[in-house]
């Protein structure tokens, strides 16, 4: 079992990024009245962000996103040791995202930059890699930025009312730092894989040749429910903490449905298993910051520590317990490029 | 007994969740004949299956299903432990 702890480190920041386009799922085409209300009843999903114009790259919502948590912490790129992209809708497969934004934006030789490919667990995957890693270096201070998040709607078809009215374009950047105790424990993380479910989430090629998302609705329920609520409860028991001890639970927004038949089976009040879902819809690996950027100017801190826990393309599943007392965690960010 | 696992609660159920009369349907209906029967409708209806019975059925078990009888016989051998 990945049953896994990190030390001395924390997240200071986080800013999401979002493209200004707007679609409503109201406005869906060749779909009644009727329908339309009762997709966004059991997906929870009203609004989407999308920014589908050819040549638009998750690069240069990373890049916007790490301009504003530098500026945000007051931190020079000199002093980042560590950037690693967490991304499935890359414009070009070599080099990676995050080498590509080292050079444009002129961080300094010492940044440790790669990729992940990854999707609705990947922010905990990454949050978990991040902090091994830093665990790890020779030095005392350690900074890192962890970059994530897809342009999903650029693996939608125009036509395919299945995929469309879930998916929303989104980044989150993080910002993670070495706390004074590096031995402290600052995380405990689940990571698991179910691979005979790998087709519940895939790309084919479509009526123009182009390769674009598919959905086995049915099959990502069963493996959701199946799965995460037995990888959270072993996650606590692996920390020796009971249920009631995480301020909050921050689910991968997948769909209202999934969602509440997890938190129920958990036996969670809603009220410390915020959504997002009306508001930004699927925003896959960017979903759990995304959904603490809009609660977290109004949140009632208890322990101090929260609950996070992704799950879905691969299928993969990831759960972390972490130490998370940010010194900002804003409302995500609008641009249009 | 679950309530569902009799076919006459277990019809009627496939009927409040499915918004149709329940005089509409019967055991030999082919679900994906019903017209409010859309692959939103249907994940609904399996995740309430679940929420009531704890069973959960794949897309690749309602595939090998005709009728409302044939899921209700899955629904039966699954929650006896016996598949």
């Amino acid at each position: 079992m990945a049953l896994i702890k990190t030390f001395g480190s924390t997240i200071k920041g986080i800013v999401s990024v979002v493209p200004k386009s707007t679609e409503d799922n109201l406005d869906l085409p060749n779909i009644s009245i009727e329908d339309k209300e009762s997709l966004i009843k059991h997906t929870g999903i009203r609004f989407r962000k999308t920014d589908a114009k050819s040549g638009v790259d998750v690069k240069d919502y990373f890049s916007k996103g790490i301009e504003e948590l530098l500026s945000n912490l007051n931190w020079e790129k000199a002093s980042i040791d560590i950037l690693i992209c967490v991304t499935q809708t890359t414009t070009i497969s070599i080099p990676s995202v995050s080498c590509r934004i080292h050079g444009d934006m002129k961080f300094e030789k010492q940044t440790l930059c790669y990729d992940i490919n990854s999707g609705c667990s990947g922010f905990v995957y990454g949050l978990q890699t991040v902090q091994s890693i830093m665990h790890g270096f020779n030095q005392k201070n350690v900074r890192a930025i962890l970059c994530c998040g897809d342009l999903s709607s650029q693996l939608i078809e125009e036509n395919d009312n299945t995929t469309k009215p879930i998916f929303s374009d989104g980044v989150s950047i993080i910002g993670i730092e070495s706390t004074e105790d590096r031995n402290e424990i600052t995380g405990y993380f689940n990571l698991e894989t179910a691979g005979q479910g790998q087709s519940a989430i895939f790309t084919s090629k479509g009526a123009d040749d182009k390769k674009y998302m598919r959905l086995n609705g049915i099959d990502i329920y069963n493996y959701s429910v199946k799965y995460v609520p037995k990888n959270i409860i072993d996650l606590l028991e692996f920390a020796s903490k009971e249920l009631n001890f995480p301020d909050y639970f921050i689910f991968h927004q997948a769909n209202k449905l999934i969602n509440e038949s997890i938190r129920k089976k958990l036996g969670l009040d809603e009220s410390i298993v915020p959504s997002s879902l009306y508001e930004f819809g699927n925003t896959a690996s960017a979903s759990i910051p995304i959904t603490l950027n809009t609660i977290w100017e109004n949140h009632k801190k208890n322990n101090g520590w929260i609950l996070i826990s992704g799950f879905g393309v691969g299928f993969s599943m990831a759960s972390g317990l972490i130490k998370f007392e940010p010194d900002f965690c804003m409302q995500p960010i609008e641009i249009e490029l | 007994m679950h309530d569902l696992l009799s076919i006459e609660k277990f019809l009627q159920f496939t009927a409040d969740e499915l918004l149709v009369d329940a005089n509409e349907i019967n055991k030999n209906t082919t679900f994906r004949s019903i017209r409010t029967w859309s692959s939103l409708n249907a994940l609904v209806f399996i995740s309430r299956i679940n929420e009531e019975i704890d069973v959960l059925i794949s897309a690749s078990d309602l595939a090998s299903c005709q009728t409302l009888e044939d899921i209700h016989l899955l629904l039966k051998t699954r929650f006896n432990g016996t598949d």
